[in-house]
């Protein structure tokens, strides 16, 4: 049987000599869009939980931005009356503490160093978990050996004692450096378990035929492995950040970090130790910082719900509006291997 | 005339005058799901006390659903309606809908039991074998010490050791021997009719056709009843007493076996026994049937094989034709169809027009040893040579082990040499662990030899890759290409098919633009015959089906323009009737392409539509070694190596004298341990006519005289000692003799 060249192909079938006529930029671009950007965000918005997870992480970034531009006064004392309750005076929404400091000014003011911390904590424990755990589940062999024993080291340390050593030592103000030093062994399970699921993944059909085309490994690691433990990595990056500010606001209330500023764990301690918990006058000193940090930690497991939905092709599809799938398997949803 | 008042019988009467003796009366029974969906509709069938029933259907008919109804273990949230009636040997009739939960769950079990696919998943895997039985015997308050006798001797009844199986744990044993733990476990106390479904699908076919012959023997001396489901027909064939089709939830054929393989009165039969691999059918009339078998919520209206059916009319679109006498003389015969005897008549069965043809060729005759001169007369540097090839793997061990133990060596494949030419074909061909898959990832140099030698175009593989070869590793990396057997996992699932098939293209034309790539693909996708293709390039791997996921791995692999390619296993994944459709494809663009292609493959029909078809050789592999090669003709009907026959024996047949004839021509049913293969001739464990000599001597590939192809076994050299020594132990001095043990 001869091949018949389609009639949209213009002469060019699948064995023809190659042309010269190179991708244009525009086509690389709009094709980009729509892979990286406009199904991703379709998939992410048509979740409820998702939603609210993204509203309210806007929420906090939109207070960055009010601090970042100075749209908001700073906090300093006396700059209006000792424990103003919430709403008695709109010019104070949130109240002052006992030495007349602004409550929104407080929270707008760190919500920054807070952000960097948590971004910066959640980067480094899943960038350097999923380095090492490709590393050692794709290439076996001593460099296995190697990483996996050392990372047995790192779980073996006990995480907090860690920590206090090292917050004590470095005394880190920063708050890139914060974060680090947070997740400091945060990424030895974490790569663990990335390690079994590349080992898996390693020996399926896909890679090995990707193998005998002679794929760089590099590639294979990117187009093959990575885009299939996605969903379980980006889940781990928001526990991490989570993991952070929960951490970086216990060492600041037993008063372990130092700090320069006031920020939410610093006004949580004081407010404590000004007995906020036992006198009604002080009560939303306390809870206001507590509502900004569970508020976050809500914004972002709220995200990390939807985010195995933006790397399962199976929900992609049904969202984007194309053809429903053959197969009508349940969807194996990764937030349920954790 | 006395047939006019029989034909004016309704025909659910007859179905109940088709058996004497009924333990199962099936009426009007029905699964429904959401209140609509029906995946059985209205079966009307009496099973007989002590039959053998096979029912054979396609995924997707409704067949495993008949069998959780014998049951009623309709999984939820299903309705089973209708009336099951069981007659026990003494006793009234049970009405089965009508039990409450305890009475069930004595039935199931004591009963009716049943088998499943897959006995990996029905064993406990942290459980010994020993604590499955006494487990059962307890939940059904039987006397354990006696049951456990039972239970070893129905382990013994199925060539296992008893003491040995029931004190391992199910992952110790392999996948033949756990399946028939399984069915002795199913008969531990002792049921009057043992439903199964698949219960072999998920082995070789030697084994498939072992445990058949087995089942077939405790049947008898058991008095049981066996309902035995299946999607091959040929298989079951040689079985069962009766056979039943399956179509689309319903009951298309029913009839004694005889009647359904040489005298079906169904299209759909008989379009699936046209499409069935068959060793002794001419090759160019085995047929795909067309179309795929309905959904449960689009069901024709009319008859439901009518869409896919060459022979519809009118009256099929709308009437549906009851399941109703074939002939009125004899109701044990059932069709649905208007048009028996049209169907009859238009659809020809290609393998009676076989029996005859094979009866004028006289097989023993020498053949032209045709492939001989294309494969091993050519003085040009064959496309892939292996030179005494060994592939050895150590398995993994702790660190205590480490010190203790010597590491345990599977010997995969062993002392393997040969040739591969340009536009080769070669089919290996072996029971699952033989190491074929093994050799033949060695042969495209993704494995390793642990010795020996794999050369491309006379240039080492392993040197090229270190470095110091003339032919730079990328080209010979690229040249080899494979498809794997599972479709499911041949593809990213999170990639476009557009961008799993550029990946190919960017290795072979790094440099083209997105619209001519996609051209490219578009035309190589129609030539495959995926159209539209252009929808085809935006699926995702789950949007498509099994077949159609199995084409695109194929295009993949033919856009890095290959010199030769693997296909492992790749087809036994694929519906039966799609099989030939795709074997046909890669057979054509074989040609078109001028590749080589290498089959890896347990079935020896499929072997040998493929090597027939292509002009190829089968090379036939035991415990990692080739014992016997040559074109298909030869092997198929002179096969040299005892081995060989063995296999021959287990692919089924649809000739029907030779039908459930025998035992294996084996000592032993299961392969022995890789690990530590036997001395001498591996084969002379299981050999029938292995003798002394076989123990000590190994015997080498050596020249057939008086025909094509190489065989590695003493009886072809006549000055051999072999003729001089005993026979050993269970082996008889010809083959003719052996009937098994
Ligand atoms: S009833 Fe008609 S459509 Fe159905 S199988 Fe018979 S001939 Fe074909
Ligand atoms: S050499 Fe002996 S044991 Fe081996 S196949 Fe031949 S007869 Fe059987």
């Amino acid at each position: 049987m001869s091949t018949e060249p389609d009639s949209a192909a213009e002469g060019i079938d699948w064995r023809s000599e190659s042309s010269n006529v190179e991708m244009s930029r525009r086509d690389q671009l709009s094709e980009l869009y729509e892979q990286k950007i406009r199904v991703p965000a379709v998939v992410a918005w048509s979740d409820d939980r998702t939603r609210l997870g993204i509203l309210i992480l806007s929420v906090y970034l939109f207070m960055a931005l009010v601090d970042v531009l100075g749209l908001w006064r700073d906090p300093s004392p006396n700059q209006a009356d000792r424990f103003l309750r919430p709403f008695e005076n709109m010019q104070y929404p949130l109240g002052t503490t006992n030495s007349g400091v602004d409550l929104l000014a407080l929270i707008i003011d760190s919500t920054p160093f807070i952000l960097l911390m948590v971004l910066a904590g959640g980067v480094w424990a899943t960038t350097l978990a999923v380095a090492v755990g490709t590393l050692s589940g794709y290439k076996g062999g001593t460099v296995d050996t190697v990483i996996t024993t050392i990372s047995d080291f790192f779980m073996a340390i006990p995480g907090l004692p860690l920590v206090i050593v090292l917050a004590i030592a470095l005394s880190p103000e920063n708050p890139i450096l914060l974060g680090v030093v947070l997740t400091i062994n945060y990424w030895a399970g974490l790569g663990r378990s990335i390690r079994s699921q590349v080992l898996s993944i390693r020996e399926a059909s896909y890679v090995e035929a990707s193998r005998t085309m002679g794929t760089s490994t590099p590639r294979i690691i990117i187009k093959d492995v990575l885009p299939n433990i996605m969903p379980y990595v980006m889940v781990n990056f928001v526990l991490a950040a989570r993991y952070t500010i929960f951490a970086a606001v216990g060492l600041y209330f037993i008063g372990v970090l130092p700090y320069s500023g006031q920020n939410w764990g610093v006004t949580l301690s004081n407010a404590y130790y000004q007995g906020g918990l036992f006198s009604m006058q002080a009560l939303h000193w306390l809870l206001v910082p507590i509502i900004a940090i569970v508020g976050l930690a809500f914004g972002l497991i709220l995200l990390s719900q939807g985010m195995d939905r933006i790397f399962n092709p199976r929900v992609r599809t049904r969202l984007t509006g194309e053809s429903e799938s053959v197969t009508e398997d349940t969807d194996a949803s990764t937030t349920e291997m954790i | 005339m006395a047939t006019d008042s029989s034909s004016s019988v309704s025909d659910h009467v007859v179905s109940r005058g088709t058996v004497e003796d009924p333990i199962f009366e099936i009426t009007d029974t029905s699964v429904t799901y959401d209140g609509e969906t029906r995946v059985l509709e209205d079966v009307n069938v009496s099973i007989d006390r002590h039959e053998i029933l096979g029912i054979v259907g396609e995924s997707g008919s409704g067949k495993s659903m008949f069998a959780s109804a014998l049951l009623d273990a309709i999984p939820d949230p299903g309705v089973l309606t209708g009336d099951i009636r069981y007659h026990p040997p003494d006793g009234p009739p049970v009405d089965l809908l009508g039990l409450t939960d305890e009475e069930l769950r004595q039935f199931r079990w004591e009963e009716v039991s049943m088998v499943f696919q897959g006995a990996m998943s029905s064993f406990n895997p942290t459980m010994k074998i020993g604590a499955h039985f006494e487990e059962t015997l307890k939940a059904h308050d039987k006397r354990v010490s006696e049951g456990l006798e039972f239970a070893r001797e129905l382990l013994e009844n199925l060539y296992l050791e008893p003491e040995r199986v029931l004190d391992s744990y199910p992952h110790e044993l392999s996948g033949g021997m756990q399946q028939r733990a399984l069915i002795a476990l199913s008969m531990v106390l002792d049921p009057e009719v043992l439903v199964m479904d698949e219960p072999t699908a998920a082995l070789d076919l030697l084994m498939q056709r072992s445990i058949l012959t087995l089942l077939d023997r405790l049947q008898r001396k058991y008095d049981l009843t066996i309902v035995f489901i299946t999607h091959d027909l040929p298989l079951v064939a040689s079985l069962a007493d009766r056979m039943a089709i399956i179509y689309a939830f319903q009951f298309a054929e029913i009839g004694p076996r005889d009647e359904i393989i040489g005298n079906a009165a169904h299209p759909y039969t008989r379009a699936l026994l046209n499409a069935t691999p068959n060793v002794d059918a001419p090759l160019d009339e085995m047929q795909p049937i067309e179309g795929e078998g309905p959904a449960p919520v689009s069901v024709p209206s009319g008859c439901r094989f009518e869409p896919r059916c060459p022979l519809a009319t009118e009256e099929c679109r709308t009437t549906d034709p009851p399941l109703a006498a074939v002939d009125r003389d004899r109701t044990t015969h059932r069709s649905a169809c208007h048009h028996p005897a049209t169907a009859r008549e238009e659809i020809q069965l290609n393998f009676d027009e076989a029996n005859d043809e094979l009866e004028s060729a006289s097989p023993v005759e020498p053949s032209e040893p045709a492939v001989e001169t294309r494969a091993e007369q050519t003085s040009e540097t064959p496309l892939l040579s292996l030179d005494d090839v060994a592939v050895h793997f150590t398995e993994e061990q702790g660190l205590t082990e480490r010190f203790t133990k010597d590491p345990t060596v599977v010997r995969a494949v062993d002392g393997v040499s040969l040739d591969i030419h340009e536009q080769d074909l070669v089919c290996l061909l072996g029971e699952s662990g033989c190491g074929k898959t093994t050799l033949g990832k060695t042969l495209i140099g993704l494995q390793r030899p642990t010795d020996g030698s794999i050369e491309y175009r006379g240039q080492d593989i392993w040197e090229a890759k270190d470095g110091d070869g003339e032919i730079p590793y990328d080209e010979i990396r690229s040249a080899l290409q494979i498809i794997h057997q599972d479709p499911g996992s041949a593809l990213n699932p999170n990639r476009r098919i557009a961008d799993i098939l550029s990946e190919s293209l960017r290795h072979t034309h790094p440099n083209i633009g997105r619209n001519e790539r996609r051209r490219r693909m578009h035309s190589l996708l129609e030539r495959i015959g995926m159209a539209p293709a252009e929808e085809f390039l935006d699926r995702y791997p789950h949007q498509l089906s099994g077949g159609e996921k199995q084409r695109v791995a194929l295009a993949r692999a033919l856009l890095m323009n290959p010199d030769a390619i693997l296909a492992d296993e790749a087809i036994s994944a694929v519906d039966v009737s799609l099989r030939i459709e795709i074997m046909d494809l890669m057979l054509e663009l074989q040609s078109e392409f001028e590749t080589s292609f290498l089959f890896v493959s347990h079935d020896l029909s499929n072997a040998r539509y493929f090597a027939e078809h292509g002009d190829g050789r089968i090379a036939v592999m035991y415990l990692g070694e080739i014992v016997e090669i040559g074109s298909a003709e030869r092997l198929i009907h002179d096969p040299r190596h005892p081995y060989t026959e063995v296999l021959r024996w287990a692919t089924p047949d649809l000739e029907l004298d030779s039908m459930g004839a025998g035992d294996p021509p084996l000592r032993e049913v299961d392969v022995p341990d890789p690990i530590d293969p036997p001395s001498g001739c591996r084969f002379h464990t299981r050999c029938p006519v292995a003798r002394e000599a076989c123990r000590e001597q190994h015997p080498d590939l050596r020249r057939i005289d008086d025909g094509d192809g190489r065989v590695a076994c003493f009886r072809e050299d006549p000055n051999h000692e072999y003729w001089d020594s005993e026979p050993v132990d269970g082996a008889v001095e010809q083959p003719e003799e052996f009937t098994g043990n």
